[in-house]
């Protein structure tokens, strides 16, 4: 049964039960991914997941049933479970369905159609190959494509019918490389259309990180400069991006609660979120909810202007949705999150930031930060990598130390910023960038 | 869930372009889960996970393709992309499917499927307002109780034709304190391969939440860990999560089997210091990572990876076994269809030692001990590793001093298990959930507590 069927069985069991008020939300992720090691192709995967999450209105509450079998019987079952799990809800906060015929800003998907496996496998190949041409590269290098077609869909009972369908490519490098003592790696992505990407600029970033990290020292113990590099910073922004979430105020779990119009961050930080950014490979129109979206300053020189907002937490806050409604998974019930999250850049260039910085530590790695920052307080101390900086240049590589602040601190204490701004790479939903950015007031321990 | 007959035709058709083996995965699960926060219940997800995904293998080649499509005619057409993206070729492997019963270790009294939305609600706010009323000092809650029962069939060309029933059910709690000066957090989230029995004797709810907010008012009273390279002592249970990262990844042959481990071609030699010995084991009854067979049909066993500092085993996979030429060890896992097994970790930990406690404490003129752990990751290529510290206290002459928040620790997993120079008799188990290519598999970690001599803390 396609989805269009299940639909209908859906829309069948609902009227026959009275259920006035329901969704569905069908999401499905097609990929085939290609993986390349010792000159041969020794992993291929052809996948088909996603489902469909039911939800309905039961007296004030949204119950939520998902599945991955479409059949008769599940669209029924779906229907029953959703109202059985509404009406153990406590929550008291009003809920909404996404209302039909609002206006969406017209999206301009680059839509091209996903290389064929024999494309995918070529490149693959030669993304290997190339990677064995650069220097100190040894046998372990690993190289994947990947081509993915995801479909969304909502449908409700008052009218909203919207669907999407993305297209996207990429390729990774794996680079491994030795100096005969000691082995280390690096990880690179591309993603976009195939016969664009850029496989001798892909490899060398790769195999050019990994090199660098062969030896290195341990940073010395103590608090100085920091800049992150614009790797470094996404992955900070990603990881405490949940403060910004109106959801997480509302529940006391973000310490921007009640916020918005007060200074929190240096005058130099403005942080915008952009549904339409043209390095997002997913752009949106839409959200979970089926509300338009679009770009705002979430921070503009170090103001809190905007928290992100879906429909209930909107109308708890007697504001208008920022339409950041999302789904973590097409089960999840709908949450928050941004689309394309980035530090607008500053009119320094690195060079001239490194210079003024003098000496300190210039980060290009963090790891563990599932476990080292907690996005509840805003403390971090994570595991780093970079060089020191010494008279205004990069100079020691220096590995295995880690810095330690607060994220709320840090927003306050950014010193400057580059002109820098990339991004790096979607993690989840959204993609975040950033420039290099100088903050004072971290210590760093090491030896 | 699939018949015989109907395996039979497909692993046919999986090898029709020359593969030397073929395998069935299908899976039903459900994934149910009731979350609570702000004093009410918040939100359930019910969630159907159907499918099932076609696996060949043609000398060190694989290839996977999924469906959630698991009608006779699904299968086949999963099974003809699998084969016509091996390449050219035929064979004709003769089939014969013969039922295997591997029997049920981890027997399972009250499946969580057959228990109303209230009971389990009734059990999550035992443990949520337990939290809750802890401490005035408590400002959030939030708590979540998730029960999986995840029912799989695995058919392979070998001959082997199997099923097996894998319940589990986990409570969460986690509590926000704020006494002043800084919100800080503390969880509790321990689990069971059980059904709902679970409650009734090894975990108490109450004690789950009560757990939670202690951590967390400790922690909302504690200044920042100063930081430097110093002795840790490093607590039992979720503590062990130091061997899973700094070393057990490094045993997958996920990563030896390419050579991507500081640990690849070590069989007998050296790794740790001699006072380590560590055992995975996924037979351990009703333990929160065991399993009945792997997700390669293969049977679940104890494995002794490191005796007395010597390597003696990894974790190996069917796969990853041929580029290594060993066998299996019942380390296969997925998360669900859709991913493609490797070989993971199950019940990992660091077998009991001779020292005491109160030793271990009293030998450190000034350190850190580590009571509670966090999370942590791993790049098994070099080794280097970091993990959190959820609630430590400083060590000051022999004594446990003042606690201390904000702290990670960071190092070489091949230095630190030989720096694991003191190791105690009271071996208990945390649970987690792993992440790794293969997706997110429950597993056990444990250890009794240890000590590692020299490790960089990371504070301020």
């Amino acid at each position: 049964m396609d989805f269009n069927g299940f639909k209908q069985a859906v829309i069948a069991k609902c009227a026959e039960l009275g259920i006035a008020e329901y969704e569905l939300y069908y999401e499905v992720g097609g990929s085939t991914e290609v993986g390349v090691f010792m000159h041969e192709v020794n992993e291929f995967t052809s996948s088909l997941d996603g489902g469909v999450c039911f939800r309905c209105i039961v007296d004030g509450k949204m119950g939520y049933a998902s599945t991955q079998a479409l059949s008769a019987e599940e669209a029924a079952a779906v229907v029953v479970r959703a109202m059985d799990n509404a009406k153990t809800l406590e929550a008291e906060d009003m809920v909404f369905l996404g209302e039909g015929g609002q206006e969406y800003e017209p999206l301009e998907l680059n839509t091209y159609d996903l290389p064929t496996t024999e494309e995918l496998i070529a490149a693959t190949v030669k993304t290997q190959e190339t990677l064995y041409t650069k220097e100190a590269v040894v046998d372990g290098c690993q190289s994947e494509g990947i081509a993915q077609q995801s479909k969304i869909a909502i449908y409700n009972s008052k009218g909203l019918d919207l669907s999407y369908e993305n297209n996207a490519a990429g390729l990774i490098a794996v680079a491994v490389v030795s100096n005969g003592k000691e082995m280390e790696n690096s990880f690179k992505i591309r993603l976009g259309k195939l016969d664009t990407i850029d496989i001798d600029e892909l490899t060398d970033k790769a195999a050019a990180e990994a090199r660098r990290q062969l030896g290195g020292e341990v940073a010395p113990t103590g608090q100085y400069p920091v800049l992150f590099n614009p790797d470094a910073m996404c992955s900070l922004l990603q990881v405490f991006s949940g403060i910004f979430s109106s959801e997480a105020a509302q529940k006391g779990l973000s310490k921007l609660a009640g916020k918005e119009g007060e200074k929190i961050a240096s005058d130099l930080v403005t942080l915008v979120d952009d549904p339409f950014h043209k390095e997002n490979p997913e752009p949106m129109n839409f959200d979970a909810e089926g509300s338009p979206t679009h770009r705002k300053n979430v921070i503009e020189n170090g103001v809190l202007n905007t928290l992100l907002y879906n429909l209930k937490t909107a109308y708890k806050a007697g504001k208008k949705t920022t339409g950041n409604g999302s789904k973590g998974s097409y089960t999840a019930p709908v949450g928050i999150s941004p689309y394309t999250m980035y530090l607008a850049g500053g009119d320094m260039t690195e060079e001239e930031l490194l210079k003024k910085a003098g000496n300190g530590v210039y980060i290009t790695d963090l790891s563990g930060l599932h476990a080292g920052a907690n996005p509840i307080s805003g403390d971090f101390s994570l595991q780093s990598a970079g060089f020191m900086i010494e008279n205004g240049e990069k100079s020691t590589y220096v590995k295995s130390f880690t810095v330690a602040g607060n994220f709320y601190e840090l927003l306050k204490n950014v010193v400057a910023l580059a002109d820098n701004v990339t991004l790096p790479r979607p993690m989840g939903k959204t993609t975040f960038g950033a420039p290099t950015v100088w903050v004072d007031g971290l210590s760093v321990a090491g030896k | 869930m699939i018949s015989r007959e109907i395996c039979s035709r497909v692993l046919q058709a999986a090898v029709a372009t020359g593969a030397d083996y073929a395998e069935i995965f299908a899976e039903h699960t459900t994934n149910h889960a009731v979350s609570m926060i702000a004093n009410r219940v918040e939100s359930i997800n019910d969630t159907v996970i159907a499918g099932a995904a076609v696996r060949v293998y043609k000398g060190l080649r694989s290839v996977m393709a999924s469906t959630v499509d698991t009608s006779e005619s699904g299968l086949i057409a999963c099974a003809q992309k699998a084969a016509e993206a091996l390449g050219q070729g035929s064979a004709q492997i003769d089939i014969v499917l013969r039922e295997r019963l591997f029997g049920d270790i981890h027997p399972v009294k009250i499946v969580p499927s057959s228990v109303e939305n209230a009971r389990k609600v009734e059990i999550l706010k035992e443990g949520y307002f337990a939290a809750k009323e802890y401490h005035e000092g408590i400002t959030q809650v939030s708590g979540n109780l998730a029960d999986v029962d995840h029912n799989i069939l695995i058919a392979n060309t070998e001959g082997i034709y199997t099923q097996d029933r894998q319940i589990r059910t986990r409570i969460a709690i986690s509590a926000v304190a704020d006494l002043g000066s800084g919100t800080q957090t503390g969880s509790c989230s321990p689990g069971r391969r059980m059904g709902l029995e679970v409650f009734d004797s090894e975990i108490c709810a109450r004690d789950v939440g009560i757990h939670a907010a202690k951590q967390a008012i400790t922690m909302a009273g504690a200044g920042y860990c100063p930081a430097g390279v110093m002795p840790v002592a490093i607590g039992n249970g979720f503590g062990g999560v130091i061997f899973h990262e700094a070393c057990g990844h490094g045993l997958e042959a996920s990563s030896v089997a390419y050579g991507q481990s500081v640990f690849a071609g070590k069989l007998g030699q050296q790794i740790a210091n001699p006072k380590v010995t560590a055992i995975d084991d996924g037979t351990i009854p009703n333990a929160w990572g065991s399993i009945n067979i792997d997700d390669e049909g293969a049977p679940a066993q104890k494995n002794v990876l490191i005796e007395k500092g010597i390597l003696k085993s990894y974790m190996i996979d069917k796969f990853n076994g041929r580029r290594m030429g060993m066998a299996s060890t019942g380390n296969s896992r997925r998360q669900s269809f859709a991913y493609t097994p490797t070989s993971r970790m199950t019940n990992t930990y660091i077998a009991e030692g001779e020292d005491n406690n109160d030793d271990i404490i009293a030998s450190m003129e000034y350190g850190l001990y580590a009571k509670e752990m966090g999370g942590g990751s791993v790049n098994p290529l070099n080794g280097e590793f970091n993990f959190a510290v959820n609630e430590g206290y400083m060590v000051r002459n022999g004594k446990i001093c003042e606690p201390v928040r904000g702290a990670s620790l960071v190092g070489k997993g091949s230095q630190v298990i030989m720096d694991i120079d003191m190791v105690g008799k009271n071996m208990a188990m945390g649970q987690g959930m792993c992440g790794s290519s293969s997706g997110s598999v429950p597993t056990n970690v444990g250890q009794p507590m240890i000590r590692v001599s020299s490790i960089t803390v990371g504070g301020r």
